[in-house]
């Protein structure tokens, strides 16, 4: 111990290297492959998008010319936009809801005291960690109208729809397929912070005489509105970024009706290799993500309950 | 500048990892999008015969996914790192072909010794060329056949093709009541493969009957809402949704694994014919006949030499080896030659023992000397998606078709338009 | 266990909970049931919920048409680097945010968080073009480097920034008494306990890297250095017709080996997802 103090004193002498300034310098050396990944990875490829996106650029051909705002003009007359931002907003919106809602619903059951609830929540999450592409390949083989689910609906003495070829059911498809892929994500956020609520709260409204469902609108929801925000804004930027899922289940259709904008951009950029409006795409992309999360943060404010 | 820092990078990279290869060997890598191993065993064969005359020299074939194998390509140029040679789908040639994206073929053709270019009708070679340069060689031209289970009509007691061409009654409608009849048993009738509702250019085997084509002639314009093809979609749609003749979207039906009584694909597919227990008793006729009477049509693939490869010169060498008269004597077993010399019964039957000298004669070389094929346009990736998009609205059971056929007009004229 | 619900409700909480579980559960077992089904049953109509007779041969030709050996080592080595290297990255910076006084440190973490909000999809075009600059094209280099310092990185940093705000300092200052470094104090104090939340650091990251999708097919062109996801949704004959059952054989193969570690280590797992900070 009294070694110990000693060269601690023996280090505060030195000089320049204070206590403080060694504490910043380690903290700069901690922050800096982030810090220096965010600037290679995320700001100047976010500089570079923008500055793309003022270009006409075809690989094929090698052609990068500066057209100025003609690609944000272009947006502005794309036939194909309207469509894709109302198929995007159904999309993002409908997952949400339902990822949102569905894993709420199952963390209030799973939170019971009952027998068997560890299996159950360990069969609910599986899907979480089957991978992406292998689910969603299977689904496309159950979605098909001589597929697995209309086999299932037949038992029960019901005709399926022919799902991923009718715009209403391939949006519904698309969205309950990766609901429920995700779902336990949330399911578990949920549970731990139902499990943090204070069991007095509960009993003490018992005494009061509450009735059951006052009490998760009185207290349950409140106590985890703070995980509810978090959880909302993470799943909705999630919702934004699915690709995978509509590339193998409908490849946008039928018609333009599953063409989300993140699909939209990679046939723009990808497939037709016109790189400068794929990257126009990418702003318009960055900007709803961006004003959507404001929006919520400032939502917060208003409906969050408490926060640490 | 941006090429110069790349290959500063890349020449950096390779000194210091000492990957550089001996001045002397050089490799050649075509891009394919077969990756059956007859296939290849057959391109190896020929590329060591290529490597035992040229020391020094390796050549591999790259087999990249059928599904996303333009996109994956472009992808490789754009990476700096394309292949030496690629096939090419005729839809995708034009775009190529004007990017400047392909190495001129005409010079090492005409110098080859043997060669003779003159082989090939002039209009084999026309849908690989631009501006009288020849860019890519015609590697197959491959007609469309109806491969048919005779089991399987027989047992639902409906004519079968070949009673119907004794008769001189194969047409359209006729082969649509026989799937008709099939289809009512619980199987399905007429399955045009590859098309899957998504890949609408398979249509075109049958809509040619109607002298139907998706563009002008001058591709300026959309030509989906022409009378012809109305006809075409029309009888389409009612094959499917009314006679239930052809199977529904979101169906799966597979001719090879015994779900279906005929199937509209290109004669390669013969390989792919079911053996031992899954056998049945197949045929192999032609196209029915549709309002313009008789008809064939003809699905091509060419290959070409990348521009930015490394030694295209090499590249055009071996592609004129590749495609000599003996070697596509070879090759005619997978992929029907545009070789005027090979194109008779004997060689293709010597090529193709599956199939007899009857169905050969008059799907094989009848197809490749009348066949029409797709109609070249640039732009093809965009108006192809847009069209698939545009149609999807047609497959639905009470699709209003001249509706759904303008408003696709009206979304493809503009980019018609453009070029 | 005691619970509070009368023996009605309990069934139908039972019940619910069995009904509901139908969609999650059942497309993994018809995965795996038909894998083994010769092609002719796969459809099946209605299907079979359990295979009529076996066919294993579509388990050897998943190997025969796709290097599929090769592109499960491609994966899980890729994950495996990309969830080592988030942890130190993350666990670094997150310590950083959390603990260290420097100057501008707020206004340099609000510059991070912009990371949390970029769809990887918007900066993919300018990726390319770098990587391609940098000669990295068709290889692993991309799908390494971008999530270990780039935006993926970043939810790990905020999950262990939040785990270690919530952490009592009066360890650390205890071993600062004692003249301990901060690097020190980082690596024998503050990591230790910080264990739930690298593992759910380690979950996350993993899943992200095991189920990369857009990011390969963009980057990576020659099949023996495809991913799996990529190799999956090439399963199809020279023509582009898919092959079910070989699909169904592969996509099993990916997803079985993770589900049962999974289901062994379920208990961690779990909690390491409830310490994400996330409970607020």
């Amino acid at each position: 111990m009294a070694l110990a103090l000693d060269t601690s004193q023996a280090r505060r002498k030195r000089g320049f290297w204070t206590m403080a300034r060694r504490d910043a310098a380690t903290g700069y050396l901690f922050i800096t492959p982030q810090l220096i990944g965010i600037i290679i990875f995320v700001l100047i490829p976010l500089g570079l998008v923008f500055w793309y996106s003022l270009h006409e650029w075809n690989v094929l051909a090698g052609s990068f010319r500066f057209t100025g705002a003609a690609n944000y003009e272009k947006l502005l007359s794309d036939p194909a936009l309207g469509e894709v931002m109302t198929v995007t907003a159904v999309f993002s919106a409908g997952l949400a809801l339902l990822n949102m809602s569905l894993a709420l619903g199952l963390a209030l059951l799973l939170n019971q005291k009952l027998a068997f609830m560890t299996v159950f929540r360990t069969l609910f999450f599986s899907p979480v960690v089957v991978s992406l592409v292998a689910w969603t390949i299977v689904w496309s083989f159950l979605l098909q109208s001589n597929g697995g689910i209309n086999g299932l609906l037949q038992m029960i003495g019901v005709e399926g729809p022919n799902w991923l070829r009718n715009p209403t059911t391939a949006m519904i498809s698309v969205i309950v397929v990766q609901a429920l892929k995700n779902v336990g994500l949330n399911m578990i956020l949920f549970l731990a912070a139902l499990q943090g609520v204070p069991r007095e709260l509960f009993e003490a409204a018992r005494v009061d005489g509450v009735p059951r469902f006052k009490q998760f609108y009185r207290i349950t929801l409140p106590m985890i509105s703070p995980t509810i925000l978090l959880a909302s804004i993470v799943t909705i930027v999630g919702a934004l970024q699915v690709f995978a899922q509509i590339m193998i289940l409908t490849q946008g259709g039928p018609g333009f009706s599953t063409t989300v904008l993140v699909y939209y951009l990679y046939q723009q950029a990808f497939q037709f290799y016109l790189f400068g409006y794929g990257s126009t795409l990418s702003i318009v992309l960055l900007v709803i993500v961006g004003a959507l999360t404001f929006i919520q943060w400032q939502l917060r404010r208003k409906f969050v309950f408490y926060e640490n | 500048m941006r090429r110069t820092i790349l290959k500063t990078t890349l020449a950096a990279l390779t000194v210091t990892t000492g990957l550089v290869a001996p001045a002397f060997s050089q490799e050649l890598r075509m891009a394919i999008w077969s990756a059956n191993e007859a296939h290849l065993a057959l391109f190896n064969e020929i590329a060591d015969e290529f490597e035992a005359s040229h020391p020094g020299v390796t050549v591999t074939y790259d087999s990249l996914a059928f599904e996303g194998y333009v996109t994956t390509l472009t992808t490789q140029i754009a990476g700096g790192n394309p292949p030496d040679l690629a096939w090419l789908f005729d839809t995708t040639a034009p775009d190529f072909m004007a990017a400047g994206a392909l190495y001129p073929l005409t010079d090492t053709f005409a110098t080859t010794e043997g060669y003779d270019i003159a082989d090939f009708p002039p209009a084999t070679l026309t849908a690989w060329s631009r501006d009288g340069v020849q860019y890519l060689y015609p590697f197959s031209t491959s007609p469309f056949g109806v491969f048919v289970n005779n089991d399987m009509i027989k047992a639902a007691g409906a004519k079968t093709p070949a009673e119907l061409i004794a008769a001189g009654e194969w047409t359209w409608d006729n082969a649509i009541a026989t799937a008709a009849t099939v289809a009512a048993t619980g199987k399905q009738g007429l399955v045009v493969r590859d098309f899957d509702f998504k890949i609408w250019e398979n249509l075109a085997e049958i809509y040619a009957g109607w002298g139907a084509h998706p563009w002008s002639e001058d591709t300026k314009s959309c030509a989906f809402n022409s009378t012809e093809m109305v006809d075409a979609m029309s009888f389409i749609h009612d094959a499917i949704f009314v006679k239930k003749a052809m199977p529904g979207p979101g169906v799966s039906a597979d001719f090879f694994a015994g779900d279906a009584a005929m199937t509209t694909t290109q004669i390669s597919r013969a390989s792919l014919l079911p053996k031992g227990d899954a056998a049945f008793d197949w045929d192999l006729v032609p196209l029915p006949s549709g309002p313009v009477g008789e008809y064939a049509w003809v699905g091509r693939a060419g290959i070409g030499v990348l521009a930015n490869g490394k030694n295209p010169e090499l590249a055009a060498e071996f592609l004129a080896f590749f495609s000599s008269k003996d070697n596509v004597a070879k090759l005619a077993q997978f992929f029907p030659p545009a070789r005027q010399s090979l194109l008779t019964a004997d060689v293709l039957s010597a090529a193709n023992p599956l199939l007899t000298k009857e169905q050969i004669e008059a799907v094989v070389i009848r197809g490749v000397a009348t066949g029409q094929s797709t109609q070249q346009v640039p732009n093809f990736a965009q108006l192809q998606q847009t069209a698939r998009a545009g149609l999807d609205g047609l497959w639905q059971p009470q699709a209003d078709i001249v509706g759904v056929l303008n408003a696709l007009c009206d979304r493809l004229n503009p980019l018609l338009a453009a070029n | 266990m005691k619970t509070e619900l009368s023996p009605r409700a309990q069934a139908l909480a039972y019940l619910t909970l069995c009904v509901l579980l139908i969609p999650f559960v059942f497309p993994t077992w018809w995965m795996v049931t038909s894998s083994v089904k010769p092609v002719s049953q796969i459809f099946a109509f209605p299907p079979d919920i359990w295979p009529r007779a076996f066919d294993f041969s579509s388990y050897s030709d998943v190997f025969k048409i796709q290097p599929f050996a090769l592109q499960y080592w491609n994966s899980a080595y890729i994950a495996g680097i990309v969830t080592v290297g988030t942890m130190i990255v993350a666990s670094m910076a997150g310590y950083a945010f959390a603990r260290i006084k420097f100057p501008f440190a707020n206004a340099i973490f609000m510059v991070v968080l912009v990371g949390l909000l970029i769809p990887s999809e918007v900066t993919l075009v300018p990726l390319f073009q770098l990587f391609l600059k940098w000669g990295m094209i068709n290889t692993h280099w991309p799908l390494i480097l971008v999530p270990i310092f780039g935006a993926p990185a970043v939810f790990a940093t905020f999950i262990m920034r939040q785990f270690f705000i919530s952490l009592p300092v009066e360890l650390e200052e205890a071993a600062r008494v004692d003249g301990l470094g901060r690097f020190k104090i980082f690596w024998t104090i503050a990591l230790p306990l910080a264990r739930p939340a690298l593992a759910a650091v380690a979950i996350f990251t993993f899943l992200g890297s095991w189920n990369l999708y857009l990011e390969p097919i963009v980057f990576i062109s020659s099949a023996d250095k495809f991913t799996l996801p990529q190799a999956l949704t090439q399963f199809t004959d020279a023509y582009g017709g898919p092959m079910w059952n070989i699909q169904l054989a592969a996509a099993t193969m990916t997803a079985v080996p993770v589900l049962v570690v999974f289901i062994v280590a379920q208990k961690q797992f779990v909690e390491g997802l409830a310490h994400t900070g996330l409970k607020g």
